[in-house]
């Protein structure tokens, strides 16, 4: 159907550049905004040529064009910034002290504590974040503390999220939430400069360590072995399965024909980009690792721990190295690797990575 | 529009009719009593005006297809009564199983097959030549030239019909079937048959019954060689002789006016084309020198009357036809339909005139032509077609896997255009979509990876789409087959079908649900609203990646037999300017240049987009699908 | 009188140019003339374009396709469908009758054809013709009541120009035959106001 080709635009860079080369991390950003480009199981599509060259899709885009130097400028001003971990001031372990939430949680439920808590303090009107299991993710735009707290759990599939964001702009919420992959707080990032859909919005920024997620083939393969009888999903090295105290294990390799190619190309591990980074310990499942990186975060987990919402522990001196070794060679992977074109480092960054090959 | 006139039962007025119009009066005149069809343009008209005025004399049928109408038409016939089958070209392809088994047994009370056809495909997608069936089939053809003669062909062909206990067809064309025109009224017959089947009594079908056809065909012969139907115009001793049949008659008298050649050409009308009168036409042909044949679609009568010629060893004349490439118009011989420029150009040529075609010079319709832009199809304001289409690209497109799309014949066909966002892939005749996804489907071995989605009609599924989900369901095909239910027969007029819930007549009848046949094939079936428009996308998205053959249904009304219901508009939709987005990105003219529903429009002053509420209908589907909510949907009490 | 008078009715699919050529057809015969009416109803109604030929003669029974170049009336419900019509049976004898209220083809609204400027399309149309007449029916129709009612505001417009030798009384008698009665009141006023239209400007 040539009639129908995808060829002139913002839209046909996008396709050309992003969705055809498979490169699309389905963070949602492109989505919601224009009536072209759509999303339905995870999937996403440019669906019509609208021929239109300054297009918002292209520029929120994290696998478009992505200068990251510039980016920490607009988030983090002149701060210091680490080639491995990103810029931070200061890294926890940490866990709600809400117990209810903390056992929701997949570790320390501490994303749910922070913004039920920012929510509480009209610090945010909703955010959008991801409901639903490891079985079906469920975007959604949230306003209540329940409804926050039906989205625990970690999902391991890429739910584009950040598609719901016109629906938040609709809704008047003025001080939005996002909760979200490294791909998505890039992504947010570059929405916040964008007035025409209301970026500015965006006012706090969670994002969430991520070495890879899945498409939504991996959904198929829950089903056909019965998985979908499980409470919990965790990858701690191989996968993990759990109901009930029972556990059962699947070698990584038989799932990582799932994983998304986008994942082969993302520098971003631990969503450099956002107001705070939080992940799994990979050492106490009842806590996370919480990096507090700009000032707006400092200043909440703050008031949080002041007020019992999280408590927090130094993070251990001994597992540093650990999590900086795992983060410095998947980045030299990506580096190493094709479908990078997209990242504008600076030459000082490319190098410390492929020169040297350690961590200094 | 004109069945009041055609009930009249005081003979003598002249009313304005049109042919079909003309055909069911003949048909009453001549006492028919059963009268079946199934609906195609342009013949629909004929059973339209007969269904509203049946009664206990006379039974009236919207069959679900052509085969099954000549069937019901037959047993009629076959019980003595005088019946009438009624379809288009397209449609003889449908019955001609049956005609060609039943015209071997023969028939009894008179049987007669109106078929139309439509040079130039006004509202066809094929324009094919019925006469050349009617040959292979054996049956007899009369092709009326005007709309009186239509009513007086068919009183005719019942006749003969019932000489020769065999089926005859009347050929009508788009150019006397949608054409009116003053018919004097005959007076109805009183006495009322009797329907009879004697035990004994049998029509079977059998080789050797060929034999009786052909000697039914001779017989025929004898009989129209004295039909009033044949006749001549102008110049007896004219050494240009024009033969024409059907509308050509009218074109070819204009044509000899205008050129004044009164006294020099003369018009050789046959109205009986199969089987040919041949002493009649061997009469004028012997002394011709110059032949003309003018008829629609392809040179049938021609054909048969150089073979004729050829027979009897005429060297004379100088023929001037559709295969010598002489009369032909602007798409060449044999294609689209004849008019009297046609035959002005022919005979200017013959005789050496000039004629210059009135009109404008060829630098004025130029420079006029560049300001007209084309008027392509659109679908009405509201229809729930354009929904179903959008639904499904969208699907397809977020699916991935450049699903092929097999279309198939009604309204919808025009998803095979820009109002329907060029979805087709293919597009062939009744039914065809699922035939054809079942046979793709089974590709996969051979390395063809794309899924096929079919889209139906409603009326479609009755029609022919069953064997193929049957086939397809058996045989292990992967498919979706869409059907588009509008709870009615749209394209053609509006008819009724079996899930609408009315008859013929329009009283309450037994409803035949679509889902119900899905269910009992073992096929799953889903129901959803296009006007959901994103549900509708979704259960798409979702049946196209499961297995086996499925089935959605996407039901809502058609948007002109919703309007005629509620009369007056229930819902006001209008564009708040302040917040549309016209040209700039979150929009690019969606509604208007994408979209495309008649109702939006584009406001060049304030460039923005705004509704034309006199063709608005306020389905809000656009309203549901304005990126910015733009458009406003008001409830109107 | 010219033998025969030849009216094309052209306009887009759904504005009524079957009803218009049913009530002229009908109000030539009730002043003896021999009519024929070519039309088609089927796909073109889809938004396509429609067009009616009406042809009168005392004479025969005319064909029903007029020749090129040989329309003495052409009535437009559509300025572009008006000159479809010129450009294919109009002559510099022809004279037109349109209503200047475009209706966009599909083509158009997909921004890949361009609608022409009205303005400059009557001009063209009034340089290569007798006479064009424009009739705001839409508008006319909408103030007697019914935006529907545009075609019969034309009869009315046709009525009133005098181009043909049909009485108005023939066409009002018509009117009342053909238009159910619940509608009739509508019709009458949309066919007067049509015949003042015309009658103003071409007086």
């Amino acid at each position: 159907m040539e009639v129908n080709a995808i060829v002139y635009g913002a839209a046909a860079k996008l396709v050309e550049e992003v969705l055809d080369t498979d490169l699309c991390s389905g963070c949602g950003a492109c989505i919601g905004y224009c009536p072209y480009i759509k999303t339905i199981g995870e999937r996403v599509a440019v669906i019509h040529d609208c021929n239109i060259c300054e297009g918002v899709c292209y520029r929120v885009c994290p696998r478009a064009s992505t200068n990251y130097q510039l980016l920490r400028q607009e988030v983090f001003g002149s701060a210091q910034f680490d080639p491995v971990l990103g810029t931070y001031e200061n890294m926890y372990f940490a866990r709600a002290g809400n117990e209810l939430i903390h056992t929701k949680g997949q570790y320390g439920g501490v994303v749910t504590a922070i913004f039920a808590y920012a929510l509480k303090q009209g610090l945010i009107e909703g955010a959008l974040m991801t409901g639903g299991d490891f079985t079906r993710t469920k975007p959604a735009v949230v306003s209540t503390v329940n409804e926050m707290l039906a989205c625990t759990g970690s999902k391991y599939t890429a739910s584009p999220t950040l598609s719901l964001f016109q629906e938040a702009v609709k809704k008047g919420f003025q001080n939005i939430g996002i909760v979200g992959r490294p791909c998505q707080v890039t992504a947010a990032r570059k929405m916040q400069e964008v007035t025409e859909i209301k970026g500015e919005r965006i006012s706090l920024v969670v994002g969430l360590f991520c070495m890879e997620s899945f498409t939504p083939d991996f959904y198929d393969y829950i089903k056909e072995n019965n998985l979908d009888e499980y409470y919990r999903m965790d990858i701690p090295k191989d996968v993990q399965f759990e109901r009930n105290g029972e556990n059962i294990f699947v070698p990584f390799d038989e799932v990582r024909k799932f994983v998304c190619k986008s994942c082969y190309s993302c520098f971003d591990p631990l969503s450099e980009l956002a107001d705070l980074s939080v992940g799994s310990t990979e050492h106490d499942p009842g806590w996370n690792t919480l990096i507090v990186r700009t000032e707006k975060g400092a200043e909440l987990v703050k008031k949080a721990v002041a007020r019992g919402v999280i408590e927090t522990k130094p993070y251990p001196k001994e597992l540093l190295p650990l999590l900086r070794k795992a983060v410095f060679y998947k980045k030299k992977r990506v580096l190493e690797g094709p479908d990078t074109n997209y990242l504008e480092l600076t030459p000082y960054e490319r190098k410390y990575f492929l020169a040297t090959g350690v961590d200094v | 529009m004109g069945w009041k006139d055609v009930a009249l039962t005081k003979k003598g007025n002249a009313v304005l009719l049109n042919g079909n119009e003309a055909i069911a009066r003949g048909a009453l005149e001549a006492g028919v009593c059963y009268a079946s069809s199934y609906p195609g343009s342009p013949s629909s008209e004929v059973i339209d005006t007969l269904s509203k005025i049946s009664s206990s004399d006379l039974y009236v049928e919207w069959s679900i297809n052509e085969k099954v109408s000549l069937e019901g038409a037959a047993a009629a016939s076959f019980a003595g009564l005088r019946s009438m089958c009624v379809m288009k070209a397209d449609g003889l392809n449908v019955a001609f199983d049956f005609l060609t088994s039943m015209n071997l047994g023969g028939c009894k009370g008179g049987l007669v097959i109106v078929v139309a056809d439509d040079p130039l495909g006004h509202s066809s997608v094929k324009e094919y030549d019925s006469r050349y069936l009617a040959k292979a089939a054996m049956v007899p053809v009369l092709e009326p030239s005007t709309v009186n003669e239509a009513r007086d062909m068919v009183i005719q062909a019942f006749d003969l019909s019932e000489q020769l206990k065999g089926p005859v067809m009347l050929r009508s064309v788009t150019r006397v079937s949608h054409t009116r025109g003053l018919v004097t009224l005959n007076k109805l017959p009183k006495m009322r048959r009797k329907a009879e089947f004697p035990a004994g009594e049998c029509f079977l079908t059998k080789t050797i019954f060929h034999m009786k056809a052909r000697d039914r065909l001779d017989k025929a012969a004898v009989i129209i060689e004295e039909s009033g139907f044949n006749y001549y115009e102008g110049f007896e001793g004219a050494d240009t002789v024009i033969f024409c049949c059907g509308t050509s008659l009218l074109y070819a008298r204009e044509a000899i006016k205008t050129l004044g050649l009164q006294n020099e050409v003369k018009v050789v009308k046959v109205g009986t084309t199969l089987p040919l009168p041949e002493k009649f036409i061997l009469n004028h042909l012997q002394e011709a020198s110059n032949v003309i044949f003018a008829e629609e679609i392809r040179p049938f009568l021609e054909e048969s009357i150089m073979i004729l010629s050829s027979r009897h060893n005429l060297g004379k004349a100088r023929f001037y036809g559709k295969i010598t490439g002489d009369v032909m118009g602007l798409r060449g011989p044999a294609c689209g339909e004849m008019n009297a420029d046609i035959i002005i150009k022919v005979l200017a040529n013959i005789k050496n005139l000039y004629y210059r075609t009135p009109g404008y010079d060829p630098e004025v319709k130029e420079e006029l032509g560049t300001m007209i832009p084309p008027r392509e199809y659109a679908m009405c304001p509201g229809c729930p077609h354009r929904a179903s289409f959008w639904a499904v690209k969208t699907a397809i497109a977020v699916d991935g896997r450049d699903c092929i799309v097999a279309g198939d014949i009604g309204c919808y066909c025009l998803g095979a255009w820009d109002t329907g966002f060029n979805l087709f892939d293919t597009l062939h005749c009744m039914g065809a979509g699922p035939g054809i996804a079942s046979g793709l489907s089974k590709l996969g071995r051979f390395g063809l990876e794309r899924p096929t989605v079919t889209l139906v009609g409603d009326s479609t599924f009755y029609h022919a789409v069953i064997p193929g989900l049957i086939n397809g369901h058996y045989s292990g095909s992967d498919y979706l087959c869409i059907v588009l239910d509008n709870s009615v027969t749209a394209m053609t007029g509006h008819q009724p079908h079996p899930g609408t819930g009315i008859n013929t007549c329009g009283e309450p009848a037994t409803t035949v649900p679509i889902e119900k046949i899905v269910a009992g094939l073992g096929i799953p079936c889903k129901i959803a609203d296009p006007f959901d428009n994103k549900n509708a996308t979704e259960c798409i998205f979702e049946m196209l990646r499961k297995p086996g053959v499925k089935v959605l249904i996407l039901r809502q009304e058609c948007a002109l037999v919703q309007a005629r219901k509620q009369g007056k508009k229930k819902r006001r939709v209008y564009v708040d300017q302040t917040i549309c987005r016209g040209d700039t990105c979150g929009c690019g003219r969606f509604c208007t240049s994408v979209w495309g529903c008649p109702g939006n429009i584009w406001d060049p002053v304030n460039g923005k987009a705004a509704i034309d509420e006199a063709v608005c209908v306020g389905c809000g589907v656009c309203a549901a699908l304005c990126p910015a909510d733009a458009i406003v949907v008001e409830e109107v009490y | 009188m010219k033998e025969p008078l030849n009216v094309v009715i052209a306009g887009v699919g759904g504005q009524g140019n079957i009803l218009f050529s049913e009530i002229l057809a009908k109000a030539a015969s009730v002043e003896n003339f021999k009519v024929t009416v070519g039309e088609s109803y089927g796909m073109s109604q889809r938004g396509g374009s429609v067009s009616s030929h009406v042809r009168l003669s005392r004479e025969f029974l005319y064909g029903p396709i007029i020749p090129a170049g040989s329309a003495d009336v052409i009535v437009g419900f559509e300025p572009v469908e008006a000159a479809r019509a010129a450009l294919e049976f109009g002559s510099p004898d022809v004279k037109i009758i349109v209503n200047p209220r475009p209706v966009y083809p599909v083509g158009v609204l997909m921004r890949k054809d361009i609608y022409p400027e009205i303005i400059g399309l009557i001009k063209k149309l009034k340089e290569i013709s007798e006479q064009v007449v424009l009739i705001e029916s839409t508008e006319l129709a909408t103030k007697a009541g019914n935006p529907v009612a545009q075609n019969i505001v034309m009869v009315g417009a046709l009525a009133g120009s005098n181009y043909l030798p049909i009485a108005k009384e023939a066409f009002e008698e018509v009117i009342i035959n053909v238009v159910p009665p619940k509608a009739l009141e509508l019709n009458q006023k949309a066919f007067l106001m049509g015949i003042e239209a015309a009658q103003e400007l071409i007086a």
